[in-house]
């Protein structure tokens, strides 16, 4: 079976414990680097066991290549995934840049390649693809850049979306155990589910229910791919603290910000299915499971539904995905610090006791 | 306005680089030997080093960010070639570069070399084509930095809708990065005068650059040329030092370069095969005779530093302000070009300032 990985969400520039997507993406600071405080929280996750941090890609961030490069020439393991847009560069020069940065950092990273959230924000980048066949060019773009990972010649490829001719770069992927990166293909769509088997190496998924899961994913993991999930982390010493701060959370409006609002705007302009089949859920039923809640996701957005409970909840939880054939988690918290240094120090040793130790205390 | 002085990084680590064909070269950068390169230029006051664009090489601007975080004057001038990603990703990428190195970034605009290398990137448009989207391009790109609001442009390869960035660029001294762009024909120079801070030309004799870099200055840019440098204690050192460069090659690197003009279809490149063709010696200070073997670039300014000093003025009263130099082996020539030159141009700067002053008080 393939190892256990735990990531977390990387710090925003300016970072508000607490903001909603919508409100951090209004402030100026997220654009900003903010290097020391970064470096801080990535050093904090290299002693805390984290595998990777998720360096996200938006118009109100820095290019996340770029944050990899910087933390990663000041920090030692940690690794990053760093997310981004197909379709706004070609693929010889992604795996142009992306093989510069491994060569640079060790290889410590890999790819969150995500087909864009909302048609306006894509707009941005002068890509105005409706949301299907930014996944057919996605399929496309890994094809290609795939084939240059595999450093068997010249690459010809010629497709709808993409043509290649005598395709060739010089600097190769350079890792210690990998020749090209972790793919992450995210989303809940089919489109997302069939390109994690045909280019991905993973599929990660906003979580349903462990049973759901299981049944959606039998055919990735025969494919001999991996499933990830992507949520938030409640925690409390007590089931009955972490459910406090679960509703405080969304009970709080910080500097008269309206989160549900921003959240909703984003939903009608969105058309991704991830987050609208995510977005509805949380409708029908608060709790998907007994620790499962999706009660921050109509204020938070879509990887805001969150395990909730004791260190002991938590783990439970994330077992029960494990036994359904979850390997990876990319995890988050409020605030993103404290939350980590929880799930470091209360939860993932739980998780990484042997079955029979648990099981004896 | 004082003489300013860049200098190329594209053989750091590898002396004769240029001598080797394309496909053979090494894309795996050496970090130390690039640092070592930098900080040798940072000491003798070298304004900026380029990093250059092609398949054989590290991708420059993801270069650029690494050698920023572990440098603090130098610039890097990075070369980018419109066409292989989204305007808007491009400015978010130079802008994550500024933020994380205090604006030590400028840019080298290239339409690009041989229609072959640019198939491998899935570039299939002719000569003048190029053009006119690199003009789009920097349109986009331009209206990011220097345009207030969101970003509208509907052309004939760019449409973007309402864009924004929240990483803006920042740098000391600027709000958008200088641009540099590299070109010989009628077209490039449209296009530098329109978007460009500088044109970078291949040398000729100083005298007969006049004509052409006239209008380019009158026109508000500033124009300089991409040389290579010996300069040696003496005369006759400077002489045997150009002979004792070409008597380490043997036949096999000329046809390396006659290949690759033949592909090339960018005018300045073939126009300098013309040049080299014809006299070794086209002007007293300037020597072409390492064309055969290294290609446009290594057509040198050779001589004593006053004459070196002598030639940079004729070419300053051509209305030549900037060079970007090579010279073999770099860190040695960089050091004379600082040590014995650069103090000759700057105290006859300064003479001219005070007789200018006397005359006009």
């Amino acid at each position: 079976m393939n190892e256990l990985k735990f990531h977390w969400r990387l710090t925003q520039g300016g970072e508000r414990p607490g903001a909603s997507r919508g409100h951090q993406a209004s402030l100026g600071e997220t654009g900003l680097a903010d290097l020391p405080q970064r470096i801080r929280f990535c050093k904090r996750a290299e002693e805390l066991g984290i595998d990777s941090l998720l360096t996200d890609f938006g118009w109100s961030k820095p290019d996340p290549m770029f944050l990899a490069c910087a933390i990663g020439l000041q920090t030692e393991t940690i690794k990053f995934i760093v997310a981004y847009r197909s379709g706004l560069i070609c693929p010889t020069s992604f795996v142009q840049q992306l093989n510069t940065l491994s060569t640079l950092i060790d290889g410590r990273f890999s790819i969150n390649v995500i087909a864009g959230d909302t048609p306006e924000e894509q707009h941005y980048y002068g890509d105005w693809l409706p949301h299907d066949e930014r996944y057919a060019r996605t399929e496309e773009f890994l094809a290609v850049c795939r084939a240059l990972w595999r450093r068997e010649g010249p690459v010809n490829f010629e497709g709808k979306y993409y043509k290649v001719e005598g395709g060739k770069i010089n600097t190769p992927f350079t890792a210690p155990d990998r020749d090209f990166p972790e793919l992450f293909i995210a989303g809940n769509s089919k489109q997302a589910h069939d390109l994690a088997i045909s280019q991905g190496t993973i599929w990660m998924q906003i979580p349903d229910t462990p049973a759901k899961m299981q049944e959606r994913g039998a055919d990735v993991l025969a494919a001999g791919k991996e499933l990830g999930v992507r949520c938030s982390i409640i925690g409390g010493r007590t089931r009955g603290e972490a459910l406090e701060t679960a509703y405080a959370l969304v009970s709080e409006k910080r500097d008269g910000f309206d989160d549900g609002a921003k959240e909703r705007e984003f939903m009608r302009k969105s058309d991704s299915v991830n987050v609208r089949s995510t977005y509805a859920m949380a409708g029908e039923s608060e709790w998907l499971t007994p620790w499962l809640w999706t009660g921050a996701v109509r204020t938070h957005g879509a990887p805001c539904i969150a395990i909730v409970g004791s260190p002991r909840d938590i783990a439970d939880g994330i077992e029960e995905y494990v036994d359904a054939g979850v390997t990876q988690f990319i995890l988050a918290g409020w605030p993103k610090l404290e939350s980590m240094e929880f799930f470091g120090e209360e939860v993932l040793p739980l998780i990484r006791q042997p079955k029979a130790i648990a099981a004896a205390l | 306005m004082p003489l300013r002085f860049h200098w190329s990084m594209s053989s750091a680590g590898e002396e004769l680089k240029g001598a080797k064909a394309r496909a053979a070269v090494s894309g795996i950068p050496n970090l130390d030997a690039h640092v070592r390169f930098c900080k040798v230029a940072e000491e003798c006051g070298i304004e900026s080093l380029l990093t250059a664009f092609g398949f054989h090489r590290a991708d420059p601007i993801v270069l650029a960010a690494a050698l920023g975080m572990l440098t603090t004057r130098i610039k890097f001038m990075v070369a980018v070639r419109s066409g292989v990603c989204s305007p808007t990703l491009f400015v978010q990428q130079v802008n994550s570069v500024a933020a994380l190195t205090g604006g030590r970034i400028c840019l080298n605009v290239v339409a690009g070399h041989t229609p072959e290398e640019q198939k491998y990137y899935g570039d299939f448009l002719a000569h003048d084509e190029r053009y006119e989207r690199t003009d789009e391009f920097l349109t986009v790109c331009n209206a990011f930095w220097k345009g207030s609001g969101e970003v509208n442009f509907a052309g004939k390869y760019y449409t973007i809708e309402k864009g924004k960035l929240n990483t803006p660029f920042v740098a000391p001294d600027r709000s958008a990065p200088e641009i540099f762009l590299g070109g010989n024909s009628p077209p490039g120079e449209k296009l530098a005068v329109k978007h460009a801070d500088c044109m970078w030309r291949l040398p000729e004799p100083a005298a007969k650059m006049r004509d052409r870099v006239r209008p380019l200055v009158e026109s508000g840019i500033e124009v300089g040329i991409l040389v290579s440098l010996i300069v040696r204690e003496t005369h006759d050192e400077a002489i045997a030092a150009t002979e004792q460069l070409i008597a380490r090659f043997d036949g096999a690197p000329r046809r390396t370069h006659e290949e690759f003009a033949k592909k090339s279809d960018s005018v300045a490149f073939t126009s300098t095969y013309k040049l080299a063709n014809a006299d070794d010696w086209p002007a007293p200070y300037l020597w072409t005779g390492a064309v055969p073997y290294m290609g446009a670039p290594s057509v040198a300014i050779v001589g004593s530093p006053t004459e070196v000093a002598d030639a940079l003025f004729e070419y300053r009263d051509a209305g030549v302000t900037q060079f970007l130099f090579m010279g073999w082996p770099d860190l040695e020539e960089m050091e004379r070009l600082s040590r014995l030159v650069v103090p000759l141009v700057r105290e006859r700067e300064e003479a001219e300032t005070r007789n200018a002053e006397v005359a006009a008080s």
